[in-house]
């Protein structure tokens, strides 16, 4: 049997210290030995029976229930005031097989895997990789797990690839302590598993596209996210610049996405006419406090896999340009602790020349990012043609009302179907900030009102934008998720009591949802 | 007094120059984590293993090997991360016991198991 542990606590705080947020009773459940329940699906079959049992114990006590990961959010998404419950330790991954696919399946079973909710980014690239595979994306990053990455819409910066729920091919959650509790959803147009293998998990089988969008990015109010069946492709490899180039090339490709017309090329990635090829990954990197008239600029390009190819560590693990966070720490390091004082230096400060070129693989170009301390993170989704636009004015902003310890960059991700999901134009440019915590001084406002006043200047400037569910914002912005979503907010809502019953709709919401109106 | 402050600071250089900490951390698999650990430093949110002692060498051992057992906070049995310090201390116990008394101080993350 899958045994629990639980500890009596008064708080609990995210990685990066956003909180502490209040905190009753933590739970850890891990599974039943191999030795012991050798069969895989035995063991996630079991471990289930034991998360619907401490749902029944939090339902009869009247308290709330969440799930969390790696506790890699920024702000109280993944909490809730009652009982949480880590599943780090429920790591479970199988293949699906030709015989377990639907037979409308238009998908190629060898690239489909079941991966069970605790298993973070670098455990999947790393089983996958073990059977020639990759994730198409992933958080540029490697420490989340995968139910926290898709409840919130983590996303890299792959444009014509999406974010990491676009390649959610059907979700296995646990909606409530009762037999018929555990559902299997995926979407009716696009079918991948059979019914008969979604019976061996003990569950049952719901196809509808409405549900299962919505569900996909569900902010942890759709259940426990047991099982998670992604859709991998053929492992490639990619090939990573990082250069210094003008600000105004920089933004022109951001604002048309045009690469075959740009000024800005890298030789050595031009089609046979001589123009600039698309990227697979497009990132710029802004300090908004310096004058200088360039930019730094990270792209990838993706390529076949083929070995031998250059130890990608050497470079990756020295490069500044990788997390932001890790780049303004970095920049950061050698100033003194008052922001004031730091803030002046970052006005002469230029982001370092460089000239990077690195091959590896998705999960070793993004591998891991060690823990910062504390630290805060905005990000903004917009429609791409709005890039400059957005910068100019949020950068005016920190500059002029701050200063705000920390730096920018601009990703761009393709269009997501999820409901709620943040990257809904049809390439988002996700514009951040990223930088350490503060304390409000007389001088320097506070990371709430900072907040508010770059939503105020985005909604002033008829700037249609979203907001990073699982980063800082000004959440209890009146009427902020209409503003973001409109109707679609309240499709979300429909479907969440589509598939929850009230009591569980009541155990599965946290202050979060209440606060931005969505429980 | 030049004499004594010279000597001030070659201790000091000494000490400072002789601690250091070396980090080993495997490029593959992920660390164990522990939710309900406290720490802040570069290992918040993970299971850590910490010694600190002095190890016997027995005149006759040729070298010693310290043993990574399956516990709590080790369930795999199988290291992702180590970090060794060595200090001035250390070496000097170790040099006027001829090597008998070996300091150890390491922290240690295992791997997180595979289900």
């Amino acid at each position: 049997m899958a045994t629990t542990k639980s500890k009596s606590l008064k708080e609990w705080n995210t990685l990066h210290k956003n909180g502490p947020f209040p905190l009753k009773t933590l739970y850890q459940t891990k599974l039943e030995g191999e030795r012991l329940m050798p069969k895989k699906l035995d063991r996630y079959n079991d471990v289930a029976l034991e998360i619907q049992r401490l749902i029944k114990e939090t339902h009869q006590a009247g308290d709330g229930f969440r799930a969390y990961g790696s506790a890699w959010s920024m702000n109280n998404i993944a909490s809730n005031k009652d009982r949480m419950h880590f599943n780090g330790a429920m790591n479970l991954s199988m293949p699906i097989l030709d015989h377990n696919c639907h037979k409308d399946s238009n998908y190629d079973p060898s690239n489909l895997f079941l991966f069970q909710c605790g298993n973070t980014i670098k455990e999947i690239s790393e089983t996958l990789a073990e059977n020639g595979k990759s994730l198409s994306t992933t958080g540029a990053s490697n420490g989340q797990t995968i139910a926290g990455c898709i409840s919130t819409g983590v996303h890299g910066s792959a444009l014509d690839t999406g974010a990491v729920q676009d390649y959610v091919v059907g979700l296995n959650l646990i909606i409530g302590p009762n037999v018929g509790d555990i559902v299997y959803i995926e979407p009716a147009s696009k079918p991948a598993l059979s019914n008969d293998f979604v019976t061996t998990l003990n569950t049952r089988v719901i196809r509808d596209d409405d549900l299962f969008y919505a569900a996909l990015v569900g902010l942890g109010g759709f259940g426990f996210i047991h099982g998670i069946v992604v859709e991998a492709e053929p492992i490639f490899l990619l090939k990573r610049y990082v250069k210094k180039i003008s600000k105004s090339s920089a933004f022109e490709l951001a604002n048309t996405m045009d690469f075959k017309n740009s000024t800005f090329f890298i030789p050595e990635e031009t089609d046979e006419q001589g123009n600039g090829k698309r990227p697979y990954h497009f990132k710029i990197f802004i300090n908004q406090y310096s004058n200088d008239p360039n930019c730094v600029v990270e792209l990838m390009y993706k390529k076949p896999y083929k070995e031998p190819y250059p130890d990608p560590f050497p470079v990756i693990k020295e490069s500044l340009y990788k997390d932001l966070i890790f780049l303004f720490v970095k920049l950061a390091e050698n100033f003194p602790k008052s922001i004031p004082w730091l803030v002046k230096r970052l006005r002469k400060t230029i982001l370092p020349e460089v000239n990077e070129e690195t091959t590896g693989m998705l999960k070793e170009i993004f591998w891991d990012a060690p823990y910062q301390g504390p630290a805060f993170a905005c990000s903004f989704g917009i429609h791409h043609k709005h890039s400059e636009k957005a910068m100019n004015l949020l950068g005016d902003l920190t500059r002029n009302e701050g200063p705000i310890p920390g730096i920018f960059a601009l990703r761009f991700v393709k269009q997501t179907k999820a409901t709620l999901g943040f990257t809904k134009f049809p390439i988002t440019t996700m514009i951040e900030i990223d930088g350490v915590l503060w304390k409000k001084t007389k001088k320097i406002m506070s990371l709430e009102e900072y907040s508010k006043r770059m939503v105020e200047v985005l909604k002033e400037n008829n700037i249609p934008f979203t907001i990073h569910w699982g980063k800082n914002n000004a959440w209890d912005f009146p009427g902020l998720v209409n503003l973001m979503y409109a109707n679609k907010a309240e499709d979300w809502k429909e479907q969440r009591k589509k598939l929850l019953s009230p009591e569980m709709q009541e155990m599965f919401s946290n202050k979060f949802l209440k606060t931005v109106g969505l429980a | 007094m030049k004499q004594i402050k010279f000597l001030l600071f070659t201790i000091s250089f000494l000490i400072l120059t002789s601690c250091y900490s070396v980090r080993l951390r495997n490029v593959n698999g992920a660390p164990q984590l522990d939710p309900f650990s406290e720490r802040d430093d570069y290992y918040r949110g993970m299971a850590v293993i910490e010694i600190d002692t002095v190890i016997n060498i027995k005149l006759t051992s040729k070298d010693f090997t310290y043993l990574i057992k399956e516990n709590d906070v080790c369930e795999s049995g199988k290291l992702n991360m180590i970090e060794y310090r060595n200090t001035l201390g250390s070496l000097f116990l170790s040099a006027i016991t001829f090597g008998k008394k070996r300091k150890v101080k390491i922290k240690y993350v295992c791997e997180k198991p595979q289900n």
